[in-house]
Formats: structure tokens, sequence, C-alpha cells
């Protein structure tokens, strides 16, 4: 795990209510002391970065420490900030009658399923790709099977779409021409219509097909770009905190299954709140049995990868003052 | 094939050169609708499949990156209305999709 903050990008995840936060949030303290300058990103509506570092957080960067900048992210600002561009850039073209049609269409999309999902990827997807000078290490607290496993096959559902609407213009102008060349010209001169091998994707496009698909070319190269970093263990590493318990168990060994499946580098767990051996009593007798029995089966599912464990601590965590300790601990558990 | 200019004029000649290239104007014509026919129809075909596409969605296949291709909703807009337009249809058949 030593070289894990040594990485561009760390993904932490984990059921909700695990740690998750805070691990992140420690993380980055213990590397923002190592001299790597850190941005946290968090894409919680409940604020819970925020709450660990006892700060109010928003959509830009804020400097909290030394090295460490820490953000949330708004998906419905998100989406409001895209059905305004994308309404724009067609009142530029769209027919009058039409924009009344095209903005009740927008203002639908705003309640669809998916939609905060979707603004969400994409903002990820700019902070994954971008090339940014401040920060050495992004670390995400959010819950990335999902997004990273919609992000591997956005690239392609898209070329569906967009090739779709480009292969169809390109075609329709193709067969045009074939026509025309199929209808004698008595004495004229007529150019064949394959003389010109067009590798411009763009050509044969009216300028408002041409405005969109050199959109919907760059949101696509988006995507492709930020799953590429995301794949490549070099640049990404994903960690996923869970606690000797049922549950986060079952959902650990599912996420680290998915993002392997599609060879996404996991580079470890981490087993949070792990009762101490000086906690003593009859109760926690009993649940030290139980827990043995869950970091068992820990030491069975997660075997392949490193799991070093946190102890279970007797305040929340809450303040830069309790943060630094768990710093300390991460580093003595190796990371 | 080429005139040869060198020959006196013979009527008879002349009107033989007439019908064979009338006669070629024809075979080339009738060669050539054949094509046209399928061209156009294939562009037809071709529309009919980009509308199947667009509304695959109503027809239970979604489009997981539909919120990404927004900005396709005026040119699909338009191209439902040729669409409907072309099928005989005076007004848009979809109560969510008012073209005009």
């Amino acid at each position: 795990m030593k070289d894990l903050l040594d990485k561009r990008l760390l993904w932490v995840g984990g059921k909700g209510g695990v740690g998750k936060t805070t691990v992140a949030a420690s993380l980055a303290v213990l590397a923002a002391r190592r001299e790597r300058r850190v941005l946290v990103v968090s894409t919680d509506p409940a604020h819970s970065l925020g709450d660990v570092f006892d700060r109010q957080l928003g959509d830009v960067p804020r400097r909290l420490l030394p090295n460490l900048d820490a953000m949330e992210i708004d998906p419905d600002a998100e989406v409001e900030a895209h059905l305004t561009r994308v309404t724009e850039q067609m009142r530029r073209f769209a027919a009058p009658q039409m924009m009344a049609e095209l903005e009740r269409q927008m203002r639908l999309t705003r309640q669809s399923p998916g939609t905060q999902e979707a603004a969400l990827l994409e903002r990820l997807s700019r902070l994954i790709t971008a090339e940014d000078p401040e920060h050495d290490l992004i670390i995400f607290d959010t819950a990335p099977t999902g997004h990273t496993l919609r992000l591997l096959s956005l690239p392609e559902a898209m070329a569906a779409w967009t090739d779709g609407l480009l292969a169809h213009n390109r075609k329709s102008e193709e067969l045009g021409k074939v026509l025309s060349h199929l209808t004698p010209k008595r004495g004229r001169d007529v150019a064949t219509p394959f003389d010109d091998p067009q590798e411009d994707p763009l050509s044969g496009l009216d300028e408002r097909t041409r405005d969109v698909a050199r959109t919907l070319i760059e949101r696509r190269r988006l995507f492709h770009q930020a799953r590429r970093r995301v794949e490549d263990p070099e640049c990404t590493g994903f960690l996923f905190v869970l606690t000797p318990e049922r549950l986060p168990i079952l959902e650990t060994a599912r996420a680290v299954a998915a993002l392997e499946a599609v060879k996404i580098p996991v580079a470890g767990t981490l087993v949070n709140r792990v009762i101490p051996d000086e906690a003593d009593g009859d109760f926690l007798r009993a649940r030290r049995q139980q827990e043995a029995s869950y970091l068992a089966r820990i030491d069975a599912e997660l075997g392949h990868l490193p799991r070093p464990r946190l102890p279970w601590l007797p305040t929340d965590v809450q303040g830069l003052a309790t943060l630094e300790e768990l710093a300390d601990r991460l580093e003595a558990i190796g990371f | 094939m080429h005139d040869d200019h060198d020959k006196p004029h013979d009527p008879r000649l002349e009107r033989i050169r007439a019908w064979l290239s009338q006669a070629r104007f024809f075979a080339e014509e009738v060669y050539s609708s054949r094509y046209r026919g399928a061209i156009a129809r294939a562009r037809r075909d071709e529309d009919d499949l980009f509308m199947l596409l667009v509304f695959s969605e109503m027809m239970g296949v979604p489009n997981p990156a539909a919120y990404y291709t927004l900005e396709l909703q005026p040119l699909l807009l338009e191209r439902f209305h040729d669409w409907h337009k072309r099928m005989g249809m005076e007004r848009s058949p979809l109560d969510h999709f008012k073209c005009c």
C-alpha cells in the first residue's frame, strides 16, 4: 500500500457508514504531509466530507491545510449547467417554433432518473483528465464501482449514437452523389463520387450538424481519456473500506469482483473499526468473537489483496486534530 | 469509339450514329433507373432505421448515453417531422414529441 499515495488518482469506496469519508480525509492529510498537493473530491449530498473536516465545502477547491484542498460536487448544479449550455447551443440553430418543444424536453431531462449520475460522471471525467498543475493527487470520496463501470461503456454507447448520426448524414450525401452520377448527363462531364476519399468525418455535413457532431466527438473523447486513466494502475488505485460485518463484506467482495472482471486495478481494502485489544468486558468479548469470524471471512474472500486494519476509536473522528492522529495510524499500517 | 472525321458525310451513317446515340441513352436510363430507385429507397430505409434508433427507448431499448446526446434533439425533431410527413401523417403522432 506504500505507493498508493504516489498515484495520480485514488478512489476510496465502501458502503455507507463504514468510515469511507474519514479514511479518505485521513489519507489526504497523510499525503499532504508528504508534500503531495492533494485535492479531495466528494459527491455526497449529505456533506459528509465537510463534516469530517469540520468545514464548509463548495464546488471549487477550498484550501484546508498546506497542500490540502477539498471540494464537494453538486450534481444538481452540474445538471443545470449542462442543460443551459445545450439550450444555448440549440438556440443558435433551431427553428423558433421548435425551441418551445426543445426547452420542454430539457425540463423533462432534469427529472429523468440517471440524469444526476450522468452529470456527475461528466464532471468526474473532467477532473480525471484535466492537466491540473495545482494538484499531484486527487482522492475521490465516492461510490467508485457504479461510476467506473458506467464510465467504461460510455464511449461505445456514445459512439453508437454519434456515429449513427454522422454515418447517416455522410451516407446520405454519398448516396446523393451516386444518384446524380447515375442520371446520365449528355455531353457533360460527370466527376465520379469516389475520386476524393474523405478522411474528415465532418465532411459533407452542414454547419449546424457539424457543430453538434464536434461537441459530441469532444465529449466521447473525454470519456475515452478518462477511461484510459482509470484503467492504468500507474495512474489510478481503488481502495475499499469495510468493517468486519456481514453486509459490508458482501458488498465489498461484489464491488472488487466487478472491477477486477473489467481489469480495473484494485489496490486493496481497509478493515475499519476493529475492536482494539485493550477493550474489555463480557460484552466486548462476545462482540470480539463475532468479529473474529468476520475477520476470517475477509481473509478468505479478499485474501488476494492487502487488507490492513484500523481500530475502532473511542470517539467520532471530526476535525483536523483527530484526522492527523488517524493519518499517523494509517502510516503505521503501511500507507 | 471515336468519330472518324476523315470519312465523307454519309446520311445513312449519320442516321445510324444518331440511332446508336439514342439507344445508348435509353440503355443507360434503363440501367440507371433500376439503381436510382434502389438508392432512393435505401435513403428512405436509412431514415427509417434512424427513426427506430431514435425511438428505441420508447420500444424498450434504453439509451445509456441519452443525457450526453441532448444536442441531437433539434436534428432528431426535424428529421422526425420529415418522417411523419413522408408517412402521410399531417401532425406528429406522438404526444411527447411535438415537432409541429
